[in-house]
Formats: structure tokens, sequence, C-alpha cells
């Protein structure tokens, strides 16, 4: 090869590498869109009540279970607990959400879409998050959406007990400040947000966020025959809205429960 | 024209301006006159004897490219003058067979004839050209190759324009007139006699031609001297013709050197982001900015360390631009990580301009120039008034700027010059918006969240400098003092980062906008000398110099609250005392005639004295008597124990530079260069540390390239490729959260330039291409936000049109920039659009009016000028928005411009 070639070949071929190198090359992850949905547990029947027995021995069977999601998020971060940390968002990045609410029928093991679709980065993300609100600000206490509403018949030792009840997160879920100088310790938005849940996930393009809710979570814990009596003919038992007994603050504690009653997946 | 009215039109030679000599000033051959025509004067001209001292700049061919005024002779006389020896063709002025840039000084004479006897043929001027004289001209122009006119990209040749000739050679403003001397022969001349004689001011009886030129006179002259090429890289841009590309600003002058990409999403008075070479400069954090060698950086600002804003900078007032890619210059201080552009200024059309201009979206500016035609173009002033509603929503703008210098002579060996400007502006902005909630219909392509965004600011200085020679050693001495405030509003993230507290009472999210005010003065000085002498035959130079600065500054930036307008905390509040000196040492060798070594040190001392008011925001355990809320600065620790609320840190830091270049040629137009430095850019102030030396972000550069220049006649070619490399070992990304840049990694770059120059009589365009890679040492992925390609083309076409207008034919221009970017990349493995525009102008110029209409982005390319993917929350939703999400700012649509001025006094043809 001629010497003049020879250079002009090594220039290109510098010249070709280099404008090659300039447009490839990333700058890591990626942003998907997917479309996000909601159910209940895989074994209910749509349409029909659904049945189960507590760890109280108490056989539930929920002719009546609806939640109101305010918003779906995944973390990359797996937050230690801080009892001092009063932000409502975790620490860390956050890598998918979903922020358009919805209600779910928790009796149907039927996937149930959420009105938008979420966005996430392709980083992997080790907690879940369920946002129990009405939308807007999360430490809004006027903000009284019935976030579940649950009714059925609750049997044990021979006894039935007829139940429903609504629950809310507003000003009757408040907790009051620890002292003066700590009036901002309890924000109200720590009542309202399930976390962290915890997950093991990574999400693929085309995948699709699975948020399924296990009414046994809810009720786990409550003893429905300490039910205030809320009727006697017919019977019936009503959980509180304030938490003024047990069973309905054993309801609420299921209802924020992080581990048995919340579960996220990336499905194809 | 009147010729027969003028018996004869004595044409002076062309004068060579020296500097007091020094013997070793190598073998120096002056310009000759190649070609010339005689002045032609208006029939209308009242005869007389009229004397025209012009200031004639020469580029390396030996083109005239500038002519200006030095003593009037009357108007008519002085462009009589002028518009011929403007179409005088020179020999380059020569130093060791190598042609350098000269100014040289030429008296026009014309002599009142009687008119000729009827028949008798009209006498001839003198149009002999001298022998070439036996003075040197002044000046140490390193080794040639200079391009022609334009884009001064020296492998030698300095000179940043035609004005500013080689070292020292600056023509004189006043009328001092040249005088012969015993050190000082004057040339031979066939018709001025034997050499040694005086000259004569009368060359010939009226009526009877001339008797030749006259010998040329001696002038020592002095000005300020540029300094010498650093390689292929080193790109000095003469605005010329270019100045008819619209141009938004003087910031956007930038983009005439190669690489340079633009790009402001914080309003009109916010200061452009700036990316250079695979960097993201953000308002100027990575180049070091000057104006006439006064700082621009803000090394106090809280925006950034280095936040540098030009539209104080009257674009009129531009001649030419020394762009420096990399850190290669022992001149080159702080900031200087991609690399430096200092503005030279000048105003060459003289006389009195003023110049109107209206535009879509309720656009006006005015602007005033002024510039007494005796004076150098270094004698100015200007003012400028603009105002403008903006596109879209929230982008109106107020701003005012007046500049002011003047240069003088202080001897035949020194001129000095004083400069002083006033800037002030108010702005709104329009920010950033969700890609998603315009794709969604929520917003629109030119909305806004936040209407209360904006800013305002003020600018003043004063400089003052002198440079001359002193026997062999040239020196240079300027002090500076600035002032600057600013008040910028902005908001990036909606409602996202007002977390709660335990301390502080419930609350919601509050709003993002931050409100910063700076106020800042700046002080200092910068000087060199330089000796001069001679080794292995060849002259070689040796130059010191210092550079001083001290800045206080105080920086309060607060949230403010989106439904009260209220701030409800205090991000920061500080003082800050810096310092920075630098000492640099720089030879410049010339092993052989084609063989040039330059290169040296600099080190720079930082000084840090930070007074913290707000040091701290929180207490994990608060006195319970005397609990915090929502005070910001506390003034306990844990468990209520007390301290006050501020806090001092002070330390320096210290760090050498070592820069170097080395240039071979030319050989036949082609200069090879390479080039090796490493630069600094210093912490910003809060994150010093007592007692731990100060940290710098270092950079290591390097790069190789060659060099074209030549002159066909018609066409003057200047050409060049370079092969460049960076590293930076901490470097800065951009926080969203923050809005301003924060410490992050390693990275490195990687790229090619081209770029070219072709000018003629009639026509000039000057166009670039660069390529890019731009990653992180770690990880190898790619640093977001650089472009990896930059085109830009910029043309202008001018010339008397082919008609007449009452006996004058009128003038026309064409103009046209072209851009394009690259998909840039994106967090998240995203890319952004490419960036496509075309500007345009035309003007029709008729004797001392011009009538224009430009174009931005001709073709209404609905383009998005910065992309981001960061987390915002503008409540759009049902729930907050956490995760990262494109952001954009919106390009300006097309804009027309409709523009009327008027020169009176001067000297435009």
């Amino acid at each position: 090869m001629k010497k003049r070639s020879r250079i002009a070949t090594v220039t290109f071929g510098v010249l070709a590498g280099l404008s090659l190198s300039a447009c490839t090359g990333t700058t890591g992850g990626e942003i998907v869109v997917f479309d996000a949905f909601a159910a209940g547990p895989e074994d209910a029947v749509a349409g029909q009540p659904y049945t189960f027995t507590t760890s109280r021995g108490y056989d539930v069977t929920l002719t009546r279970a609806e939640l109101h999601v305010g918003a779906v998020y995944l973390n990359r971060s797996r937050p230690s607990s801080v009892a001092s940390d009063t932000s409502c968002q975790l620490p860390g990045i956050y890598v998918a959400e979903v922020t358009e609410g919805m209600d779910v029928d928790l009796l149907s093991p039927d996937l149930q879409p959420f009105p938008e679709q979420g966005t996430s980065t392709t980083d992997h993300a080790s907690t879940g998050e369920v946002w129990l609100f009405g939308g807007g600000d999360i430490n809004d206490p006027g903000d009284a959406t019935v976030i579940l509403d649950v009714a059925g018949t609750a049997e044990k030792g021979g006894q039935t007990y007829p139940f429903e009840g609504e629950i809310t997160i507003a000003h009757n879920r408040e907790i009051p400040a620890p002292s003066d100088s700590l009036p901002g310790a309890n924000p109200l938005c720590k009542q309202r947000i399930v976390s962290p849940i915890p997950v093991d996930l990574a999400v693929a393009e085309g995948d699709r966020l699975v948020l399924r809710v296990d009414p046994r979570g809810l009720f786990a814990s409550a003893q429905i025959d300490l039910l205030e009596k809320a009727s006697e003919d017919p019977p019936l038992y009503r959980f509180r809205d304030d938490g003024g007994d047990a069973p309905s603050r054993a309801l609420y504690s299921g209802l924020r429960a992080s581990i048995g009653t919340y579960s996220l997946a990336w499905e194809p | 024209m009147s010729k027969h009215r003028f018996a004869a039109v004595a044409l002076s030679c062309a004068i060579i301006a020296y500097s007091s000599l020094s013997p070793a000033q190598g073998n120096v051959v002056m310009p000759t006159i190649v070609s010339q025509v005689t002045p032609s004067l208006p029939a209308s001209v009242v005869p007389k004897d009229a004397d025209v001292v012009l200031a004639v700049s020469l580029d390396v061919t030996g083109t005239v490219i500038e002519v200006a005024v030095l003593q009037s002779g009357g108007a008519e006389f002085d462009k009589a003058a002028m518009e011929a020896v403007r179409k005088w063709k020179f020999t380059p002025a020569l130093r060791d067979g190598q042609p350098f840039a000269a100014k040289i000084r030429v008296p026009v004479h014309f002599v009142a004839a009687a008119p000729p006897d009827e028949g008798s043929p009209p006498p001839a001027p003198s149009t002999s050209a001298p022998a070439a004289p036996a003075k040197p001209p002044s000046g140490d122009k390193p080794p040639p190759n200079t391009p022609p006119s334009g884009n001064k990209a020296p492998s030698g040749n300095t000179a940043p324009s035609g004005n500013k000739a080689p070292s020292g050679s600056t023509a004189p403003s006043g009328n001092k007139p040249p005088s012969a001397g015993p050190d000082n022969p004057p040339p031979a001349s066939p018709d001025t006699g034997a050499p040694g004689q005086p000259p004569s001011p009368d060359t010939g009886a009226p009526g009877e031609p001339p008797k030749g030129p006259p010998a040329p006179l001696d002038v020592s002259v002095a000005g300020k001297r540029p300094p010498p090429s650093r390689g292929a890289s080193d790109f000095h841009v003469d605005i010329g013709a270019l100045k008819l590309v619209p141009q938004h600003s003087a910031s956007q002058m930038l983009q005439l050197a190669p690489s340079i990409f633009l790009t402001n999403e914080g309003g009109e008075g916010h200061a452009e982001r700036v990316y250079l070479r695979g960097f993201d400069a953000r308002e100027g954090q990575d180049i070091e900015l000057s104006v006439m060698g006064v700082p621009v950086n803000e090394s106090g600002n809280l925006h950034g360390a280095g936040f540098a804003e030009l539209h104080f900078v009257i674009p009129e007032l531009v001649r030419s631009l020394r762009v420096l890619e990399g850190p290669f210059d022992p001149r080159q201080g702080n900031y200087a990580v991609a690399g430096s552009a200092d503005y030279d200024l000048g105003l060459v059309e003289r006389g009195v301009t003023l110049k109107y201009t209206y535009g879509t979206f309720n656009t006006h500016r005015a602007v005033a120039l002024w510039g007494p035609a005796s004076e150098d173009v270094h004698t100015f002033g200007g003012v400028e008034l603009q105002t403008s509603d903006g596109f879209g929503q929230n982008r109106g703008s107020k701003s005012a700027s007046a500049m002011g210098q003047y240069e003088g002579r202080i001897s035949d060996n020194a001129t000095y010059r004083i400069l002083a400007t006033a800037y002030a502006n108010d702005y709104r902005s329009a920010g950033l918006l969700r890609a998603d909630d315009v794709a969604s219909g929520r917003r629109g392509f030119l909305d806004t969240y936040d209407f209360t965004q904006g800013g305002s600011g003020t600018r003043f200085s004063l400089s003052a400098d002198v440079d001359g020679r002193a026997g062999d050693v040239q020196f240079e001495q300027q002090v500076f003092l600035v002032q600057r405030g600013m008040r910028l509003r902005e908001n990036f993230t909606g409602f996202l980062l007002d977390s709660q507290t335990a301390i502080q009472e419930p609350h919601g999210q509050r709003g993002d906008l931050i409100d910063l005010a700076v106020d800042e003065v700046t002080f200092g000085a910068r000087g060199s000398a330089a000796l001069r002498g001679e080794l292995f035959g060849q002259r070689q130079e040796l130059t010191v110099g210092y550079f001083a600065r001290g800045d206080r500054a105080t920086n309060q930036r607060a949230r403010i609250s989106a439904d009260s307008d209220i701030p409800y905390k205090t991000d920061a509040d500080y003082d800050a005392t810096l310092g920075d000196i630098g000492l640099y040492a720089d030879a410049n060798l010339r092993l052989t005639r084609w063989l040039v070594v330059r290169g040296g040190a600099r080190a720079d001392l930082l000084t840090y004295d930070v007074l913290d008011r707000c040091a701290v925001k929180d207490v994990s355990v608060p006195s319970d008597t005397h609990p915090p809320g929502d005070a910001s600065c506390l003034d306990q620790q844990r468990f209520g124990v007390h301290r006050e609320p501020y806090q001092r840190t002070t330390t320096t830091g210290l760090r050498a530079m070592p820069r170097g270049s080395l240039i071979l040629g030319p050989f036949s137009g082609f200069t090879l260069s390479l080039s090796a430095g490493t630069g600094i850019r210093s912490m910003d102030p809060r994150y010093v540390t007592q007692d731990t030396s100060a940290q710098f972000a270092t950079i290591d550069a390097y790069e190789g390239g060659v060099s074209y220049t030549h002159d066909f006649g018609v066409l003057r070619v200047a050409a060049k490729s370079i092969l460049f490399g960076t590293h930076v070992d901490r470097d800065l990304v951009f926080s969203e959260s923050e809005g301003r840049n924060v410490i992050g990694g390693g990275t490195t770059r990687v790229g090619w330039i081209g770029q070219s120059r072709v000018s003629g009589d009639f026509f000039d365009t000057n166009a670039s291409l660069t390529l890019t890679k731009s990653s992180y040492d770690d990880t190898g992925l790619l640093v977001p936000y650089v472009p990896d390609a930059v085109l830009r083309w910029d043309s202008a076409l001018f010339h008397e049109l082919p008609f007449e207008i009452l006996g004058r034919r009128p003038r026309g221009t064409f103009a046209f920039g072209v851009s394009y970017i690259g998909r840039r990349a994106l967090p998240y493995g995203q890319r952004s659009d490419t960036i496509a525009t075309v500007d345009a102008s035309l003007t029709l110029g008729y004797r001392n009016f011009d009538l224009g209409v430009a174009a931005t982005n001709l073709f209404d390319d609905g383009y998005k000028q910065a992309e981001y993917n960061f987390v915002s929350d503008w409540h759009e939703t049902g729930a907050p928005t956490l995760v990262p999400a494109r952001h954009f700012s919106a390009g300006p649509p097309r804009q027309i411009l409709l523009s009327l001025s008027a020169n009176f006094g001067g000297n435009a043809p």
C-alpha cells in the first residue's frame, strides 16, 4: 500500500472509530412503561365469597372486601429501621411507580388494571410500598377516603358473627407527638404508607406489575367476637374506625402489615 | 469623481510601525506594495490639501484586513483614502523568512491642484512602492502559519484580529508624527533621494505629479501583545463578516469555535450552559471566561463555583475571541478545565452608530455605539437596551448594558486602556417540563409549572491595563474590580424535597422553589514580563507572570412556599472570602526555524475562609424547653446543648500545573502540534473542611493536531484536524434536587475536531465538526448530557449590488448559521432528540443606513434545547411521581427581527 493511501486509511479508520464510538455506549439502565394490576388471592373465585380460617381459629367468609390503593412504588434500597425517620419517602432511589389509584376487589383473583400505566427503571428493587390514601397530599388529615370496606361472617365455637367495617386513615389515625420538642415525629403519611414490603424484583421489557392482596392477612389477629355489636336484629358486629377496640386495631394492623397481606411481582 | 480637480494625489509609501528595537529581533522584511489604486474623491468635494493617516492591518498574506483612520483629513478624504487602501495589496511582513501579520501606518497626502489645461492628460499619482526599509517591525510573532483573516487559529501568529498586530504593533491612537533618525534610516526610494534623507511631507508642487513617495518613517508603537499560540486548539476567532450571522448574545459567539454548544433553560437573563469537548461546563464552571482579561467566572457563587454570565457584553463590540480548548497555556488559571475564552472588544465602524431592532414576541432592542474617528478601534462607548415578552409562558426579560473603553499612549512604547462596564437585567424563566405531562396534554410545549421562576442581576466593573516595552522586556499589567449581584429563583423538582423532620411542625410538601441571592466583589491584578534574547541563532523568549484575585461573596439560598411565596427554609447562608494567587513561567523556545517548544508551569494557591451562618439544620434529640420548631438554623446540639448557629472553616490548597506544546512547521502551509497540560477546578466553598487541604478536581489533557493555511489569491483557507483526550479525577454531575453540579467520580473524554474557514473578497464561511466520547472511569458508562456530535456552519456573503441609487451602489449581505447536535446520552440509557436549527439574515445598506431582517430557527423546528432524566413531582397525578422521568427545556420557535441602523461621522464606505 502506498504511504499516502495508508495514512488515509489509518486516518479514516480512526475517524470512523471515533464516530462510531461517539454514537454508541450507554449511561446504563433503561426506563420502561408498564401495565399494572391488582387482585385478590389466586385461590379466590370471582363472584364468590372467599372463605378462610384465621390463625385465631375463626372461619371467615368474606362477602365484601374492597381496598382502595392510592399508589404503588418500588425502591432500590432496603431501609433500616430508624425510629426518628419521619420522611414519607424512603431514602434511596425509587425505581417503579403507579401513581393513579383504584379500588380493588379482594374477592376476585382476576387482574384488575390500574387506570394509568406505571413507569420503571431497570434497576433492581428491594422494597415495595403501597400508599393507602385518596390522592393529593399524603399528609392531609382531611382525606377521609374509605380505604378498606369489608363484610362477611366469622364462625368460632359454633357461634356466627356477621360483621362489617370501613377503615379510613385521616384525623382518626393521627398519633400525638411524643413531646413538644418533636411535633413532627409522627406524620400521618407513616400511617398511610405500607412499607417496607420485601421484594426482589427487576423489570424486563413487556413485564406487568401485579399487586396481590391477601385478605387473610387483614384478619390474621382479629378476635371478631370481641367486636362491638352494632345491631341485635339482625345481629351485626362492626369494626370501629377509631381503633377503639382490639379487633379493630388488629384489622388496622393487618391493613398496614408489610408482610403477609401484600405481594408484588413482575409477570410477563 | 473629479480627478481633474486634483492634479496629484500623493501616496506615501507604506510605513511600517516598529517598536523600540532590540538587537535580537530576527531577520525582518517589511511589507511592500504589490498593487494599489488611487483614491477617488467625489466632484462635490472642495479641493484642498489634506493629510489622512491610516492604520492598516495586514494578514500573513499581505492582504488588507482592516483600515482605520488615525489622523483625519476630513470625512470625504478619509473615506476616499480608506476605500482605496482597502484594495491595495502588499507583500507580507517576514521574520526569518516566515510571514506574520503586521500593522502599518499609511499616510495619504492629497494635493489640491489647478485644473489641467484642456487636452493635457491628468497627472498620474505616485504609486511607487518603497523599498524594504531597514527597520524590523515590532513585536514577537511566534512562528508563522497564521490562517487568513478570520479564524486566526495559530500555530504561529496569534493576532486575535487585524487590529492586534504583532506584539507591540498596535498603531498609536494619537497623531504622533513619526520621525526618522540616525538609527532608523528610511529606506531607499527611487523618488525620494538617497537613503538617510528625511522625508518631505509635500512630494510635489500643485499641478505636478509628486516626486514619489516619501521615505518610510520610523514610528515607535506599543500595544497589547497576544500570547503565543499553543497549537491546533488555540482558536483566534476574528468575528469579521460572521457578525452578520444572527447572534442572540455575546455568549453565542463562542460557537464560532469548534465543539461548543450552548443551551439555556434558565431564562434570557440566566447564563447559558456551555458544552465543550465532551464537558458539561454548566454555566462556566469548566471554562475560564474573561473579557479583555477581566475574569467573568464567579468563585463564590453558590449556584456553581465558576458561574459566568456574559450577557453584559454588547455583541457589536466584540471583535474577536481567543478560545483555547484544553489547559495548555500557563496563563490559564482556575476553571480552565475544558478550556478558556477571552473576548477582545473594539469598534471597527467609527463615528456614531444607532441601531433599533423590533421582532416577534414583542422584542425591542436599541443600541448606540460611539467611536471617535481619530481614535483606535479600542476606544469606544456603547449602550444597549432590550426587552422582550419571550416565547411561551413566563419568559419575558429586560436588560441594559453600557460599556466604554479608552486606549491611550503613555509613550512611543507603551499604551494603556481603561474599561468600564455596567449591566442590569430582570427576567422570567419557564424552567423545565416533564415530557409525560406534555405528551398527555396536561401541559403545552412552551408552558411552565411555576410562574415565580426568574431572576435579576447587576454587574459593574472597572479595569485598567498598561502594556509596553522597556529595553528587552515586554511588560503587561492589569488591575480589575468587579461587583456582581444576582438573584435566581428556579424550581426543577416541584414538590419533592420538603421532608418532614421530627422537630418541625407537621407539614406537607411546601414547594421546592429555590431563591438564591449572591453578592460578590472581585478584585485583582495580573501582570507579566517577557524577556527576549537569542540562542541557537533564533530568538527566544521567557515570560514570567502572576495572577492575583480576591473574592468576597455572600450567598443565601432559601426554599419558598408555593402557597404564600414566603421563605420557609434556609438551605444555605454563608460568607466566603476567597483568594487565588498564581505564578507562571512560560518559555517560547525556537530550536530551529521550524521547531518551537512552548511551555512551562503554573502554580496556584487558593485560600478559603467560609463563615457558614447556618451550620446546624437538624438535631436528633432537641431540647424540651427550647424546641427548635421550624427554625432552619439551630443554636443547639443534641439534648439541647447550646452552640452558636454559625461555623467558620478556613483552608488552603496549592497545585502546580505543567503545560507545554511542541509546534513543527510550517511545511507548505501545514503545521503540526502536540500539547499536554494539567488544569484544576477549585472546590465549591461549601465543601471545604477545616484543617483539610482544599481539594481540587484535576484535569490532565493532551492532544495532537495539524493546521493548514494558505492564500490562493481569491481564497484564503485555514483548516485544522485535532485528536484530543482529557481525564478528570473528580468530575461534576448535575443534581436536579440542588439545581447545581455536585461532585462525582473520575471521567475520560476522547474525541476529534475538524474545522475550516474559507474567506474571499465577498464571502466568509466557517465550519466545524466535533465527535466526542465521555465516559466514567469506573463503569465505562457514558457521562450524561454532553453531546457526542456538534456541527456548526456559519457563512456570510457581502457585496455591492449591481445597480445604483442616486449614483451609489447599495450593499447587500446574506448570512446564515446552521447548528446540528447529535443525540445526547441521558441517564437510564436514553438518548435525547437531535437538534438542527438554521438562523439567517439579509441586510441592505445604502450610504449611512442599513436595513436588515433576521430569522432565528428559520424553519420553526419545535426542538428541545436541553433534556434531562431525573425525579420531579408537580402534583399532576394522583400520587407523587418519584421515578426518574424525561424533562426538557423548549428551544425558541422561529423569531423574525427587523433592524435599522445608521452610522454618522465614521468612515464606512
